[in-house]
């Protein structure tokens, strides 16, 4: 991990992104069940592109993951995708090999993190 | 109440849906493109109802760079503002968009304060770019509407009032000015008696023969027609356009519809109506130039020799062409004419000498300017 001080889920994000739709708890929760659906595609794009030694094909995935992760305070997963769209924009995706093999895990901890934050929020 | 229709485009449903939320909070109506290709869909299926674009830089299919490029090119789409929403350490592609045309730009994370202010000013610069449109788009009608007026006045006015209206000198033409005329009144023996008695259609339907003749000969012989008044029409010559054989003129287009008036009495005597033409001419000065009130001008003379040519008109016989002294002395030579001595005329003080023309001079001069007193007198 590259971002270990970073928050798996910053709750002050979620309950900003709650403010800034007037407090409308069904919104963010229908956002984030959005962002769990999309997601895995985006990973899955990241490593076939990866893993096909094409660096061009893993710059938009790792872009949009990077920016929806942030959406719903899923910090350090969008640090790590950034991370990666850096790389893999420069043609370094060698130099970023331990954020791509950590991303999978990272993905987990982060759904499991937002289930948890449903769970508690519609009780 | 709506404030406007943004279009939303980003490949992430989560941004999408971040961002739709927040515009519709603001008052907007959103729609949605997952890339630039559908986005240029959606554009061009309401090019004149978005009124703001939001884009998102990175995209499959079509980037944000190539969509703007793309509603660059399109004069349709071209004029809707777009705002490029990217992250602060994207600001290397935002300048590149800008230089692409984008309007502005949204950092992210949105904040709202921000974007309420970023879609104010946007819409703000569309609504400008619509009044302008919709000026310019009244100055079209408007210009247009103008045009097609002044080819329907066309058909009621001479040729020479019609392109009058649209010259330079027009305006103090219209104004009024004193110039010598020729003045040409046509009317019908008979008619009075005639209108009485016809049904309407038939009435209309001899009038408008009879007006289709005078008309075209007043056209032919470049004159100008004054006005129609049932079966008296009044026609002048040598102004707005300057004719210096003007009494010759005036003559033989009295002639013209003499004899293609001819065909026509037949006709009306074989369904029993007994019509004659009178034509009368003087030559004059007389004040010209617009009469009437708003809404209803005409460009008309006034003086004498406008009664006179009335009057001669009346004191005509059937099928005679009545001239006043100083038109036989502006034309000698080039007519065949008859004295018929001294007129009584209603309202004129002393008695008019006038001649009938009979008809062109059996050979007109050979050299222009030569006139033959001899063909004159030869026929008298």
């Amino acid at each position: 991990m590259q971002e270990p001080d970073l928050p798996l889920l910053d709750e002050a994000a979620l309950a900003e992104l709650a403010a800034s739709v007037g407090g409308d708890m069904a919104f963010v929760t229908e956002l984030v069940e959005a962002y769990l659906g999309d997601a895995p595609a985006q990973v899955a794009q990241i490593h076939a592109g990866a893993d096909a030694g094409d660096a061009a094909s893993v710059v938009r995935p790792a872009h949009t993951l990077k920016s929806s992760s942030a959406t719903v305070g899923a910090q350090r997963l969008a640090a790590t995708a950034r991370r990666l769209e850096l790389a893999s924009r420069n043609e370094e995706l060698p130099g970023a090999i331990d954020a791509l093999e950590g991303l999978d895990a990272e993905w987990q901890a982060t759904e499991a993190a937002l289930r948890a934050w449903m769970a508690g929020t519609t009780g | 109440m709506s404030t406007g229709i943004a279009l939303v485009v980003d490949d992430s449903r989560v941004n999408r849906l971040v961002l739709a939320r927040q515009l519709e909070a603001l008052g907007l109506d959103v729609l949605e493109a997952e890339n630039g290709i559908e986005a240029l869909e959606r554009l061009r299926a309401h090019p004149t109802e978005i009124d703001v674009v939001l884009l998102d830089v990175l995209m499959p299919e079509l980037d944000g760079y190539q969509t703007l490029e793309a509603m660059k090119a399109d004069e349709a789409i071209r004029h809707i503002p777009v705002i490029v929403v990217s992250a602060v350490e994207e600001l290397e592609s935002v300048v590149r968009c800008i230089e692409l045309g984008a309007t502005d730009y949204l950092p992210k994370p949105i904040d709202p304060a921000i974007l309420r202010a970023r879609i104010n000013a946007s819409l703000a610069a569309k609504r400008m770019h619509d009044l302008e449109q919709e000026y310019l788009d009244r100055q079209t009608a408007l210009t247009r509407t103008i045009q097609r007026q002044k080819e329907e006045l066309g058909r009621f006015l001479s040729p020479q009032i019609s392109a009058l209206i649209s010259s330079s000198e027009g305006e103090a033409l219209l104004s009024g000015h004193r110039r010598q005329i020729t003045a040409v009144f046509c009317d019908l023996r008979g008619f009075t008696t005639f209108a009485e008695q016809a049904e309407p259609e038939e009435l209309f339907g001899v009038l408008g023969a009879y007006h289709r003749l005078i008309g075209e000969a007043i056209v032919e012989h470049e004159g100008t027609l004054e006005h129609f008044a049932g079966d008296g029409v009044m026609t002048f010559f040598n102004d707005p356009v300057v004719q210096p054989d003007h009494v010759e003129r005036a003559v033989r287009m009295a002639l013209a519809v003499r004899e293609r008036f001819q065909p026509l009495t037949a006709d009306w005597r074989k369904r029993g109506y007994e019509l004659g033409l009178g034509i009368g001419i003087a030559v004059g000065y007389a004040t010209l130039g617009r009469i009437g009130f708003e809404g209803r001008y005409d460009y008309g003379a006034i003086g004498n020799v406008v009664i006179m040519a009335s009057r001669l008109s009346s004191a005509a016989g059937p099928n005679q062409v009545l001239l006043t002294q100083r038109g036989v002395a502006m034309v000698e030579g080039l007519f065949e004419m008859e004295d018929v001595g001294e007129l009584n005329l209603k309202g004129m003080t002393r008695p008019v000498p006038a001649h009938n023309v009979v008809g062109a001079a059996a050979h007109e001069p050979a050299v222009d300017g030569l006139r033959d007193d001899r063909a004159v007198a030869d026929h008298v």
